[in-house]
């Protein structure tokens, strides 16, 4: 069979097209990302939406999608003055808060979103939240440790002159054995000596332990485990042998 | 075809393919300036606003390795780069890389250039890369790929959307673009008025890809060696300066199955270079 121009022409169209046309069909053809948020794959909290994975272009309609906070809820605690709060992206919050001299941006909304929701996160980073934020946060059950996250990351509203930012860069005072808290900086020692056996740590962690001084965030980090679940359940076990 | 009793396109050659080339410049450009515009909430409706990544087929080749692995796809990148990619393959697999010859608006802007390197140059245009040189560099693209894929791969991001010259072309507005990207699109054109599709010969990853299929496309370029008068118009005329006329089947991974080296174009004997899937004499 041979083919001229105006016949390859046609078929061309027709493939492309049709095949657009058949892919759209069964919903396959996608422009844009679905906005459905990753789940967490292990753990307590295993098959539900992770707030991690929050990019900046989800909306607050799309973290309500999500998360089940309501888009209103999310504006009041951003200050996001608009009509419509579910189409406003999250990733503007940095142009709105660009003043501040700590940066409010879409980690911040992933951090209110976990607090909110009481779902583990990693508090191993600095992010700030504005004082709104906080103050709905204070509404809702938090542990002590993300309580103590919570006071000493406020951004000060870019509105108001920074009276006392000082404090703010200061971090948790180092836990001291009496909090217990399986963080981003704890080692596998730490654990082992609030009295969690390495037995018990190595079938949180599905591998053999390393060399204890090990940092639990960097092992999981290598391995490619989630800390956010290793911790949570760390933590449980540490909890436990109180 | 005339206008006003003018002649719309050279005579010889194949005035179809270059309307679907318009066709598909003038869509991509709309779709582009639309997702500025909706961006910036004034967009036309009915008209699609994706953004580029998620309609270009090249896309879908890169974040394979991730999806395979991961399961998820490299950012910026949808499932409709997926569709388009397995169109393009489909298309590839039944004629070649026509996705070249008749859609990629960049190869389209590099013609529209050698229009005027033509003009300037005559019939030297196009052949000033010496031979040994140019057989070289052709291999350049597939280093291109190599790269490409091995930092998509690496990194989960998009990192080719800052040298793209194809993305440059249709972004030079917004802040989305790259420095890297504008200069090479730049040099591209600049090198298009001496040498005919220099991005597609020595860079383009997605040409490389595809011009493998010209090793068993089931259409190919033939030519009937009992009635070629052997003139070599087809070969001097080739975009791609592939030697049609000491070849019976064209399989050179270069074609871009532009037709223009057919009996319908420049060849003047009928019937003697095709593109068919059969046998010729
Ligand atoms: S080789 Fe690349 S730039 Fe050239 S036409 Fe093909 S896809 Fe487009
Ligand atoms: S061999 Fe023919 S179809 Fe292939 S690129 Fe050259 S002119 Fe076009």
């Amino acid at each position: 069979m041979t083919l001229n121009s105006k016949s390859l022409a046609v078929i061309l169209f027709v493939v492309l097209f049709g095949g657009i046309a058949l892919s759209a069909a069964l919903g396959w053809w996608q422009t844009e990302s679905s906005k459905v948020a990753a789940t967490y794959t292990e753990g307590e909290f295993a098959g539900q939406a992770n707030p991690a994975d929050i990019r900046g272009s989800y909306t607050f309609g799309d973290v309500e999608k999500n998360f089940g906070i309501p888009a209103a809820l999310l504006a009041q605690a951003f200050n996001v003055q608009t009509d419509d709060p579910s189409t406003f992206a999250t990733k503007e919050l940095e142009t709105i808060h660009a003043e501040s001299a700590l940066e409010v941006g879409t980690a911040s909304v992933r951090l209110f979103v976990a607090f909110y929701n009481g779902l583990p996160f990693d508090l191993s980073t600095d992010i700030y939240l504005p004082q709104s934020a906080a103050d709905i946060l204070h509404t809702r059950t938090l542990t002590p440790e993300q309580l103590a996250y919570l006071d000493t990351h406020i951004a000060p509203d870019p509105a108001a002159p920074a009276v006392d930012s000082a404090p703010i860069t200061e971090s948790t005072p180092e836990a001291d054995s009496a909090e217990r808290l399986v963080k981003g900086k704890t080692t596998f020692q730490e654990v082992l000596d609030w009295g969690v056996s390495q037995s018990v740590i190595e079938q949180i962690l599905g591998a053999p332990m390393p060399n204890p001084l090990t940092t639990i965030k960097d092992f999981c980090t290598a391995q490619g485990l989630s800390f956010e679940t290793v911790k949570a359940q760390l933590q449980a076990e540490v909890d436990k042998a109180k | 075809m005339k206008l006003f009793g003018k002649r719309l396109f050279r005579p010889h050659s194949i005035w179809i393919r270059k309307l679907v080339q318009w066709f598909f410049f003038l869509l991509i450009a709309f779709i582009a300036v639309n997702h500025t515009l909706v961006e910036s909430g004034a967009g036309i409706p009915f008209l699609s606003s994706a953004s580029l990544h998620a309609l270009c087929p090249f896309g879908g080749v890169v974040t394979i390795y991730q999806f395979a692995t991961v399961g998820t796809f490299v950012q910026k990148i949808h499932e409709s780069s997926f569709v388009l990619m397995v169109i393009g393959f489909a298309l590839a697999f039944l004629f070649g890389p026509v996705f070249c010859g008749w859609v990629c608006p960049l190869g389209t802007v590099q013609e529209w250039m050698a229009k005027l390197g033509k003009k300037l140059f005559k019939r030297r245009y196009n052949h000033f890369v010496p031979t040994r040189l140019d057989g070289v560099l052709r291999y350049a693209r597939y280093l291109v790929l190599a790269w490409v894929v091995y930092v998509t791969a690496a990194s989960g991001t998009l990192i080719f959307a800052d040298y793209d010259p194809y993305f440059a072309l249709f972004n030079f507005w917004t802040s989305e673009v790259a420095v890297g990207g504008l200069i090479i699109l730049g040099t591209t054109l600049l090198l298009s008025l001496f040498v005919e599709r220099p991005w597609c010969k020595y860079a383009c990853p997605y040409g490389a890809v595809l011009g493998l299929t010209n090793l068993f496309r089931i259409f190919k370029i033939k030519r009937a060696a009992s009635t070629c008068k052997a003139d070599g118009a087809c070969s001097i005329l080739c975009p791609m300066n592939i030697p049609v006329d000491t070849q019976n089947t064209v399989r050179d991974p270069q074609c871009i199955s532009c037709l223009e080296c057919t009996s319908e174009a420049v060849c003047p004997v009928a019937k003697t270079v095709v593109f068919t899937a059969g046998a010729v004499k």
